[in-house]
């Protein structure tokens, strides 16, 4: 955690710095109101990372005003959870950078229920199916969304 | 004007009118449970149906659709963390974790009727302001906007937690939100800023994918690491007195849900700032509401207020935005913008005639907004048990369908396989965020304002020169900019004074 917090304050920094650097190569007004922001940006994360390096660790007190994730698992359950999950989003996006959406949308539902969830081969199909039917009828009869086409059809001149 | 008054009802009860303002609700409620397809989007849509309609007809139809869109969004956010609107995105912080703790039932309860609050105060707010909004809105101008603005982004002190680590970790969010929302080429002088080389940055990032990223990919993450479903393995709670609860709470709360209602009206009336901020703004004036440090505490992990708030300025908006759209044609946000091409097609002409001529039309928009929103939420009471089982359904199998609504989404922002990467990108930043304890809210406030305070400073800058400090107004805005600050730890201060005596 304490680690984590050291690499976040950094990454700050590093962006605020990054942010200060290259608006120094803009025009006055389009770099007055970046600047105004990264150099307390810089200032903030560099007395955290203070604070993290010196400071007490932190009381329950002074708890985030937002969500926790669960604790009561194992941290390499977690660990490997998290990237399981990660590859599945990362391979839907190249799904849809290969193939389009409309292709996409039955294939991924497929995939994942039949090998993350362990669903029935028919059950996944038909899932697929309608999940295809309502996307079809939603987003691209009503709605009128135009997906483009994937890498592969534009390759194939589909 | 009471017959006027009359003769808008009677208006919005034609069966014709009444007709399409049911076919425009059931849009709005598919709508608003999708995430990414904006209301708006949705207006521009349904704008070339209405050319053969009545203007009756026309605005029931279109008000019909764009109201129910902010009730139903408020659906999905709290049930899979997913905003359904971008105007949704404050009652995920609260919503999400009740759901999460099994109280679905009770979250979306409060949910909707806080929104049927908003909605009818909002109805009243404009049948009641549109004679005397006009010297309020002529008042307001970039100087006191962006003074507006600021005090939005002062919430950040109640959106942090309570000690000073918070407070610096809140405000550097913050920071970093108003840093992102400068990508993108700069409206004063057109240079490019941030933009990596890259076109697609060019018009900045857009708010629904950074949004949905932000909210929906570390709850997906953490309901994968869970492997349960989003009520964890708790027993199912009796669905039915969740709901009755959440109602109930509704009342309980009726003075924060009546004052989140007139924040939401007067952010809506100021045309620029936005749903966008009036979430937040009454996300934080309910957070200001808890009464001690172990109540405030609770926000972010499931308090009902932190849903009440929000829920009921979302719908309150859309009648403060209405105001200044119909009384000077002044929109107040891109859909009352595309609400304003309706009364062109229409071949009405907002402003004074609106209050004389077409005043039995302008009376039919407030009954359409409540009458629509009445319906929506009692439609959505007698469903909302079906609903929410979904959070009873083990998660590996509703992952695959979150993951599919949240970057159809983010997609159907720009059309562009490079709006799901950033929807990526802001999820694995808000993933870390969360793990090591950095606020999200505040980051998300700075990034909806700082387009908005940018610009109202150039333009304050531009007319005034430094003058504008001087305005009445602004000097005003300036104590309560002060007030909003100071307050927290002015309430903190109390508390401990208190707690010495006490001990």
């Amino acid at each position: 955690m304490r680690k984590g917090s050291l690499l976040f304050c950094v990454f700050l920094i590093a962006v605020a710095l990054c942010s200060i650097i290259l608006a120094r190569g803009w025009a006055f007004k389009a770099a007055l109101f970046p600047l105004s922001v990264s150099v307390p940006l810089l200032v903030l994360a560099t007395i955290q990372l203070l604070v993290v390096i010196f400071g007490k660790p932190e009381t329950s007190g002074s708890a985030e005003m937002d969500v926790d994730f669960s604790t009561d698992v194992a941290p390499d359950v977690v660990r490997r959870r998290v990237l399981g999950i990660f590859a599945w989003i990362v391979a839907f996006i190249a799904l849809v950078y290969l193939l389009g959406f409309p292709s996409t949308v039955p294939l991924f539902i497929f995939l994942y229920l039949k090998f993350q969830s362990a669903v029935s081969w028919l059950s996944s199909v038909i899932a697929a199916a309608i999940t295809w039917a309502c996307f079809h009828m939603l987003f691209q009869s009503l709605v009128h969304i135009q997906f483009e086409a994937g890498a592969i059809q534009t390759w194939l001149g589909m | 004007m009471f017959d006027a008054f009359i003769d808008g009802l009677f208006l919005v009860l034609q069966w014709k009118a009444f007709s399409l303002m049911l076919v425009g609700m059931s849009l709005g409620f598919c709508v608003g449970l999708l995430p990414g397809i904006g209301g708006a989007a949705t207006l521009a849509l349904m704008l070339p149906f209405v050319f053969k309609m009545s203007p009756a007809e026309a605005f029931a139809f279109l008000l019909g659709m764009h109201s129910v869109a902010a009730t139903t969004g408020d659906i999905t956010s709290v049930l899979f963390g997913v905003p359904g609107e971008a105007i949704s995105a404050a009652t995920v912080v609260d919503g999400y974790p009740m759901a999460k703790r099994g109280e679905a039932g009770r979250a979306l309860g409060a949910a909707l009727m806080s929104s049927l609050m908003g909605a009818l105060i909002g109805a009243v707010a404009l049948a009641l302001a549109i004679p005397i909004v006009r010297p309020l809105v002529l008042t307001f101008g970039s100087p006191e906007l962006f003074m507006l603005s600021l005090i939005g982004i002062s919430c950040i002190t109640s959106l942090s937690g309570s000690s000073t680590r918070a407070q610096i970790k809140g405000f550097a969010m913050g920071l970093l939100g108003l840093l992102v929302s400068t990508v993108g080429q700069d409206r004063q002088s057109g240079s490019l800023r941030f933009d990596m080389g890259l076109m697609y940055l060019w018009d900045g990032l857009d708010f629904v994918p950074v949004l949905v990223g932000i909210f929906a990919i570390p709850e997906i993450i953490d309901l994968a690491v869970r492997g349960t479903s989003i009520a964890g393995d708790r027993p199912p709670e009796n669905l039915s007195r969740g709901v009755l609860e959440g109602v109930k709470d509704t009342f309980r709360h009726f003075w924060l849900v009546f004052r989140c209602s007139v924040i939401g009206v007067f952010v809506g009336i100021l045309p620029g700032a936005g749903g966008g901020v009036a979430q937040w703004m009454a996300y934080a004036h309910a957070v200001q509401s808890a009464k001690n440090s172990k109540e405030r505490e609770g926000f972010g992990k499931g308090d009902v207020r932190g849903v009440l708030g929000p829920g009921a300025a979302n719908n309150s908006k859309e009648g403060g935005e209405l105001i200044p759209t119909v009384a000077f044609g002044v929109p107040g946000s891109g859909a009352m913008a595309i609400l304003l091409s309706g009364f062109l097609i229409m071949g009405i002409m907002p402003g004074p005639d609106m209050l004389t001529k077409h005043l039995t039309i302008t009376f039919s928009m407030v009954w359409t907004l409540a009458i629509a929103n009445v319906i929506t939420v009692l439609l959505c009471l007698l469903v909302l048990d079906q609903l929410a089982k979904l959070t009873y359904v083990r998660g590996s199998l509703i992952i695959p369908f979150i993951l599919l609504l949240v970057f159809v989404g983010s997609y159907t922002a720009n059309g562009q396989i490079a709006d799901l990467m950033v929807t990526l990108i802001f999820g694995l930043l808000s993933y870390v965020m969360v793990l090591f304890g950095w606020p999200r809210p505040p980051f998300v406030l700075g990034f909806v304002l700082g387009k908005v305070i940018e610009t109202y400073l150039f333009i304050s800058m531009n007319r005034y020169g430094f003058a504008w400090l001087a305005h009445p107004i602004v000097m005003l805005l300036t104590a309560v900019l002060v007030a909003v600050i100071a307050y927290p730890y002015v309430q903190q201060r109390r508390q401990r004074l208190a707690r010495g005596a006490s001990a």
